[in-house]
C-alpha cells in the first residue's frame, strides 16, 4: 500500500512539474550586446541597454521567442576596436550566443566587421552609421537595421536643395564620420543641384573631436560666408558647438543650417531651451515622426518605464530584438544560418516604421525624419514642427553605389 | 579686422581658461614635486559640484564658491592619506598614484550623475552679448578674459608680497632648509596641493557655462594644461600665464592659418621647446 502511495505521489509531482510555466523548461535565446558602456560616451550604450532590456521584457512575457525565453548578455567595447572585438569573442565563445547585437561606434564597427565571417554568428547593428560595414567591408554575417550615415545625408542633401543656398560649408568633427558626412553631401547635393559649390579645404571646418571649445572654428566658418552650412557634430561637442554658436550669432539666419544628428535626445534634452528654434535637425530615429499605432504605444512604454522620451540608439537596440524575432519565426528555428537567411529581404514592424532588409548589402531601408526645431509646452524638450519625413526607398543609395560585393 | 579681433578675444577667454589650470598644475610640481595626473579630474568635479549647487539654490556665485572649497577639501583628505605617503617614492609610483586617482574620480562622477551631458547657465548678468562688428560676442568670454589676469595678479601678490607666499616658494626651492628654519613642511604640502586642487576646480566652474559638463571634462583639458605648464616652466608662475596665453591664441590663429596642421601645433610648440630650452620659458635650471 505504502508503494502505490509512493508511486501515486512521485507521479503527481512528476506532471505537477512539468505542467508548470513551458518557459521555465525551453533552452533560452542568447543575445550579445556589446556597446560603449563606460567612458565619456557611456550614454549611448546606456540608453541602448534600455531599448534592449525593455524589449526583452516584453517578449518574454509574451511568451518568448518560438516559445523559448530570451536571455541577454551585455558587454563594454569602451569604444577601442580590440576590446570590442574580445568582448563579442568572448560572447559568440562563452556565452555561446545565438546573435550578436550592438556597436555604436563607426571606427568600432568598421575594424570588427571582418572579423565576425570566422565567428559564424550574425551580427545586427543598431547604431554604427559608417557606410563600409554594409558597403566595402560587408559580408553575409553582418546586417544593420538603422539609418546609416549615406541616408541621412541624402535626406540632407534634399532638403539643401529646397534651399536657395548656392555655396555651402561644414564644420564636422576630424574623423572619419565628419569628413564621410561631407564628402556624401557634396555627391548627392551635386546630383540634384549641379550648380551647387562647396567651400574649399582650407575653408571648411573639422575640429578635433577633443575640442571644447568651437569658437574659433565658428569664427572660421562665419567669416567665410556661406550660404549653407552642414553640421555633423554630435554629442557633447554638438552641445558645446550649440552653445557656443548661438553666442556668436552663428544660428542668427545669415545662411541655412543643417545639423544631421541635432535631434539626438541627449542633446536636446542637455540644451533645454538654449537650442535655437527653427533649425532643420535629423536622427537616427525621432519619437514622434511615426504616427503608428506600434510607435505610439513603444513610447508610451518607454516614458512610462524610465521617465525620458526613447532615443535613436535605445529604439536601435529594442527594434534589433524583434527584427531577429520576426527572423527566427519566419525561419522555424533558432538556428544561426537559418536565420541570416531569414533575415535577408525580411520586412519588419518598428516603432520608426517598416524596415525592409536588403539581401544584397544587409542594410535596411529605413525612414529618416528631419524637421525644424521648436518649443513645445507638451515637452521639456525642442520637438520637431513640421517633420519632414523622407521615405527609406529614396534615400537609400542602390546596392552598386554602396560598394558591397556581397552577392 | 572682424576676424582678427574674434579670434584674439577666442584666444585670450581660453587662454585664461588654460592658465587658471595650468597654474594649479605648476604650483603643486614647483612645491611639492609632483606632477598630478589627477588634476584635469579636480576641473571636471568643480564644474559637477557648481551644477550642483546650482540645483539646490540657483546662484552661479554660490556654485563657484562652494564647488572649489569642496575640491579643496577633497584635495586635503587625497594629499594627507594617498600622496604623503609616496613623496618618498620612485616618481613612477607617484604618477601611478594620480593616475589611478583620475580613474576613480572620473567613474565616481558617472556613477554620482550619470553618464549623459549636463548644461550650465551663466548668471544673467553675464549670459548676454556684445554686438562685435557684424555679430555678436558673448559677454562670459570677455567675464573670463577679465577674470584671468585678476586671479593671476591676486596670485602673484600672494606669491610675493605676503608671508605665506615666500614660505611656499622657500619650500619649493629647498624643502629641507626650509623644514630646517622651522617651517611645518607637511602642512604647506597639504595646504599647497588643497590649493592647487582649489584653482584646478576654480577653473571647471568657470568653464561650466561655456562648455557642456560631462565625465569627458577633465581629459582633454589636462593634456593641454601639461603642455603649458612645460612651456612655461615647470614650477614658474609667470611661465604658466604666457604659456598658456600662447598656447590660446595659437589654438585660435591656427584654425585660420594652418588647417588641418591646427591640430599638431601644441605639440610642435612643445617639441620645440622641449628641444631648445628644455626648462621652459620661465623654468629653472634643473
Amino acid at each position: 500500500m505504502r508503494k502505490k502511495l509512493l508511486a501515486a505521489i512521485l507521479m503527481f509531482s512528476l506532471v505537477g512539474f512539468s505542467g508548470l510555466s513551458p518557459l521555465w523548461a525551453a533552452k533560452p535565446v542568447k543575445l550579445g550586446f556589446t556597446y560603449i558602456m563606460s567612458g565619456p560616451f557611456a550614454t549611448y550604450g546606456q540608453f541602448a541597454k534600455k531599448g534592449a532590456l525593455m524589449a526583452v521584457d516584453e517578449i518574454n512575457q509574451a511568451g518568448g521567442i518560438l516559445g523559448h525565453p530570451v536571455k541577454a548578455f551585455f558587454e563594454d567595447s569602451t569604444g577601442k576596436p580590440d576590446v570590442a572585438l574580445r568582448a563579442i569573442r568572448k560572447l559568440v565563445y562563452q556565452q555561446k550566443v545565438d546573435c550578436l547585437i550592438g556597436l555604436d561606434s563607426s571606427g568600432v564597427a568598421k575594424s570588427v566587421v571582418p572579423s565576425i565571417p570566422q565567428m559564424k554568428t550574425p551580427l545586427i547593428i543598431t547604431h554604427a552609421a559608417t557606410p563600409d560595414v554594409t558597403g566595402n567591408v560587408c559580408n553575409r554575417y553582418t546586417f544593420r537595421i538603422s539609418l546609416n550615415l549615406a541616408q541621412n545625408v541624402k535626406a540632407a542633401a534634399s532638403l539643401a536643395a529646397q534651399t536657395k543656398a548656392k555655396t555651402w560649408t561644414t564644420i564636422g568633427p576630424d574623423y572619419a564620420f565628419g569628413h564621410q558626412s561631407w564628402e556624401y553631401f557634396q555627391k548627392y547635393l551635386k546630383e540634384i543641384k549641379p550648380d551647387t559649390s562647396f567651400m574649399s579645404k582650407d575653408k571648411v571646418a573639422f575640429p578635433p573631436f577633443k575640442t571644447s571649445d568651437f569658437s574659433a572654428y565658428i569664427t572660421k566658418v562665419m567669416q567665410s560666408k556661406p550660404d549653407g552650412v552642414l553640421v555633423s557634430l554630435w554629442g557633447g561637442n554638438l552641445i558645446n558647438f550649440i552653445r557656443q554658436g548661438s553666442e556668436m550669432g552663428f544660428f542668427n539666419g545669415d545662411f541655412e543650417v543643417l545639423v544631421t544628428l541635432g535631434a539626438a535626445t541627449e542633446v536636446l534634452s542637455a540644451l533645454k531651451d538654449k537650442m535655437p528654434e527653427g533649425l532643420w535637425v535629423g536622427s537616427r530615429y525621432w519619437f514622434l515622426a511615426n504616427q503608428s499605432a506600434l510607435n505610439k504605444t513603444f513610447v508610451k512604454n518607454y516614458y512610462r518605464r524610465y521617465q525620458e522620451y526613447p532615443s535613436y540608439n535605445a529604439h536601435g537596440a529594442y527594434g534589433a530584438i524583434y527584427t531577429y524575432k520576426k527572423a527566427a519565426e519566419k525561419a522555424g528555428k533558432i538556428d544561426k544560418e537559418a536565420i541570416i537567411k531569414a533575415l535577408e529581404g525580411l520586412k519588419v514592424e518598428l516603432p520608426v516604421g517598416t524596415i525592409y532588409i536588403r539581401p544584397e548589402d544587409h542594410q535596411a531601408v529605413t525612414d529618416a525624419c528631419w524637421g525644424k526645431t521648436a518649443a513645445d509646452p507638451n515637452y521639456p524638450i525642442r520637438i520637431l514642427k513640421p517633420m519632414k519625413i523622407f521615405k527609406g526607398v529614396d534615400i537609400t543609395p542602390a546596392v552598386s553605389q554602396t560598394g558591397c560585393t556581397m552577392k | 579686422m572682424e576676424s582678427l579681433v574674434t579670434n584674439l578675444l577666442n584666444g585670450l577667454s581660453w587662454g585664461m581658461l588654460l592658465f587658471l589650470i595650468s597654474v594649479g598644475l605648476t604650483t603643486v610640481f614647483g612645491v611639492l614635486g609632483i606632477l598630478n595626473f589627477a588634476h584635469g579630474s579636480f576641473f571636471m568635479l568643480g564644474a559637477y559640484l557648481c551644477m550642483q549647487v546650482m540645483h539646490v539654490v540657483p546662484s552661479f556665485w554660490l556654485g563657484i564658491l562652494i564647488g572649489p572649497l569642496a575640491v579643496a577639501l577633497l584635495g586635503i583628505v587625497i594629499e594627507k592619506f594617498l600622496l604623503r605617503r609616496v613623496y618618498d617614492r620612485d616618481v613612477s609610483f607617484q604618477l601611478l598614484l594620480t593616475f589611478a586617482i583620475l580613474l576613480v574620480l572620473d567613474d565616481a562622477v558617472r556613477i554620482i550623475w550619470g553618464a549623459g551631458y549636463h548644461v550650465v547657465d551663466a548668471p544673467k548678468i553675464l549670459a548676454g552679448t556684445i554686438p562685435l562688428f557684424s555679430h555678436s560676442y558673448p559677454v562670459y568670454r570677455i567675464f573670463l578674459i577679465i577674470i584671468g589676469p585678476l586671479i593671476g595678479i591676486a596670485l602673484w601678490s600672494f606669491f610675493h608680497f605676503t608671508r605665506w607666499g615666500r614660505i611656499i616658494r622657500a619650500a619649493a626651492v629647498d624643502r629641507e632648509m626650509a623644514e630646517g628654519i622651522g617651517i611645518r613642511v607637511p602642512l604647506l604640502f597639504t595646504a599647497v596641493f588643497a590649493f592647487g586642487s582649489w584653482l584646478a576646480a576654480l577653473g571647471g566652474a568657470l568653464a561650466a557655462p561655456h562648455q557642456s559638463v560631462a565625465p569627458s571634462m577633465g581629459e582633454s583639458i589636462i593634456i593641454e594644461s601639461f603642455i603649458v605648464v612645460v612651456i612655461g616652466g615647470m614650477g614658474s608662475f609667470p611661465g604658466a600665464f604666457v604659456g598658456a596665453l600662447l598656447l590660446g591664441l595659437l589654438e585660435s590663429f591656427g584654425t585660420v592659418f594652418a588647417g588641418r596642421a591646427q591640430m599638431a601645433l601644441p605639440y610642435i610648440l612643445l617639441a620645440l621647446v622641449l628641444l631648445i630650452r628644455p626648462r621652459g620659458f620661465f623654468g629653472r635650471e634643473a
